[in-house]
């Protein structure tokens, strides 16, 4: 199992020398005047996960030759995206945030034919990211776990799977962690995220953060890794201009030692 | 109402506070409202960090001599006074926003001189006003196509900006190490700040002709029009206009 983490371009030096980490994930395209670009390229497995575009709709051409360029760039073995309907159709309100789509019969069709149209234009795998909901909305038809099954099921994409994401649902809904995973089709998971949570102030409860990664989310993740078994690889998903590399490090070491 | 529809609307609610409290987003009843208020509370701060830190990035890297992070007005009661008025990508909610950081760096007492930071607060505040407004996600399959006979017009939003420093020559200084802080010229700019229809901003110092066709460029003048009233020979309307539309201050009006 290979374990990795963002690239954070305020950290470049210290990834560039870094030892144990096997890849970078890519969330946005390296700057022109980053100055460890050239040695991070060199040295590491780069996955592109950047934003894309949302599948609720189907990528525009543009969009579709900047995946492609950026694939190519990075030589990426597979291509992210997320599950996400984070902005209005006409362009007026954007969250700026990951948010999940109404998990309905019309959005699953929506997700199934922009995907497979993405997935026939690009020359790398295509793999998709579950998204948290914070809350549920009354108007979908089914449960998340459910949709998704049926997604990867129609499309044979593959499954980036966000471990802080199920376990942070599980909380809200006030179930186990490891009961509502079980709900997941794990069968297709190629790339696990860990991550740390703390305590948000407006969420009044645990969120994502760019945190080190507890000893009940790490434990959380060799168990669930245990539970996929096409899984390739471990990721830190941490990116934020204020983690610290001793945070960075440490964290990929002890996501390396929980699996191992 | 189909599915796509009642999304925008879980969207609205989460990115506009006013619609959140309105009649038609509660008598629907899709969510518990407690928790969309916290998610929206929890995305406006997010929203705005996000932009703070990106736009008034010169102003953090002065931050050890203003004594003031620009992003730590968000965790102040100024901000959560804000809320309840906030609409996430509205210009209007972006210049309060900016206004609000402003006096916060300014309230700070520089253990140093810096000349132009009146200058600096002003150009950080007008670039994230400039970003806000609605953007194009994809273009559709007949996306817009210059023709001959179009009027360029000014895009709504741009700025024009005028300084009494040079601040574009001390800007990329600031984003360096440095000891002493770096000084800038007084030398008055005038520098045109425009936005993409895919919302990256854009600066650029302005000329006289770049003022000329930004007063001029109505939607409705020709290309004629515009050269005879601006006083531009056709080439240099033409280069103008090129960078302008680049630059996403001028887009050309098709009529339709």
């Amino acid at each position: 199992m290979k374990v990795g983490a963002f690239y954070n371009p305020h950290l470049g030096r210290e990834l560039a020398q870094a030892s144990g980490i096997d890849h970078l994930a890519m969330a946005d395209p390296p700057r022109a005047d980053d100055p460890w670009w050239p040695k991070i390229k060199a040295r590491y497995t780069l996955l592109l996960h950047d934003y894309l575009g949302q599948l609720s709709e189907p990528l525009d051409e543009r969009s579709i030759q900047r995946a492609r360029s950026l694939a190519e760039l990075y030589h990426t073995p597979w291509v992210a995206e997320h599950f996400q309907c984070l902005h209005t159709e006409d362009g007026a309100y954007n969250l700026n945030y990951v948010f999940p789509p109404l998990y309905t019969e019309d959005f699953l069709a929506r997700f199934v034919a922009n995907a497979n149209a993405l997935k026939a234009r690009l020359d790398q795998p295509l793999v998709m990211e579950n998204i948290p909901g914070f809350f549920d909305v009354r108007h979908s038809q089914m449960a998340e776990p459910v949709w998704l099954r049926r997604f990867f099921e129609a499309t044979q994409v593959g499954f980036l799977l966000d471990l802080p994401h199920v376990w942070l649902e599980a909380h809200y809904r006030g179930l186990q962690p490891d009961a509502w995973l079980a709900e997941f089709p794990l069968e297709h998971v190629v790339e696990l995220h860990v991550a740390g949570v703390t305590e948000d102030p407006d969420l009044h409860g645990p969120w994502i953060a760019p945190a080190e990664p507890s000893d009940e989310m790490l434990a959380f993740a060799a168990r669930a890794v245990a539970r996929c078994p096409r899984a390739r690889a471990v990721t830190l998903d941490a990116f934020s201009p204020g983690l610290g590399a001793d945070v960075l490090l440490r964290s990929v070491g002890r996501i390396r030692a929980a699996l191992s | 109402m189909n599915d796509r529809a009642l999304q925008d609307l879980v969207i609205r609610a989460l990115a506009d506070a006013p619609f959140r409290r309105s009649p038609e987003w509660r008598q629907r009843a899709l969510a518990d409202p407690d928790r969309v208020e916290q998610f929206a509370r929890f995305l406006a701060r997010h929203y705005y960090f996000e932009r703070i830190v990106h736009f008034f990035k010169y102003s953090a890297a002065l931050s050890g001599i203003t004594g003031r992070r620009p992003e730590a007005v968000l965790g102040q009661p100024s901000f959560d006074a804000l809320r309840p008025a906030l609409v996430l990508g509205s210009r209007d909610s972006a210049r309060t926003v900016a206004a609000l950081v402003v006096a916060h760096v300014k309230s700070g007492r520089p253990s140093a001189p810096i000349p132009y930071h009146a200058d600096l607060l002003r150009y950080e505040e007008s670039m994230m006003v400039v970003e806000a407004g609605p953007r194009v996600w994809r273009e559709r399959e007949n996306g817009e196509r210059k023709t001959d006979d179009a009027a360029p017009q000014t895009v709504a939003g741009t700025e024009l900006l005028d300084l009494t420093y040079d601040l574009p020559t001390v800007l990329p200084q600031l984003l360096r190490p440095w000891t002493a802080v770096p000084e800038a010229p007084v030398r008055p700019v005038r520098l045109i700040i425009a936005r993409s229809r895919y919302g990256r901003v854009a600066v650029a110092k302005a000329t006289d002709a770049i003022v000329s066709i930004m007063d001029l460029a109505d939607g409705r003048k020709t290309l004629e029009d515009l050269a005879r009233e601006a006083g531009l020979r056709p080439a240099e309307l033409q280069a103008t206009l090129q960078g302008l539309t680049e630059l996403g201050a001028v887009r050309f009006s098709t009529g339709s």
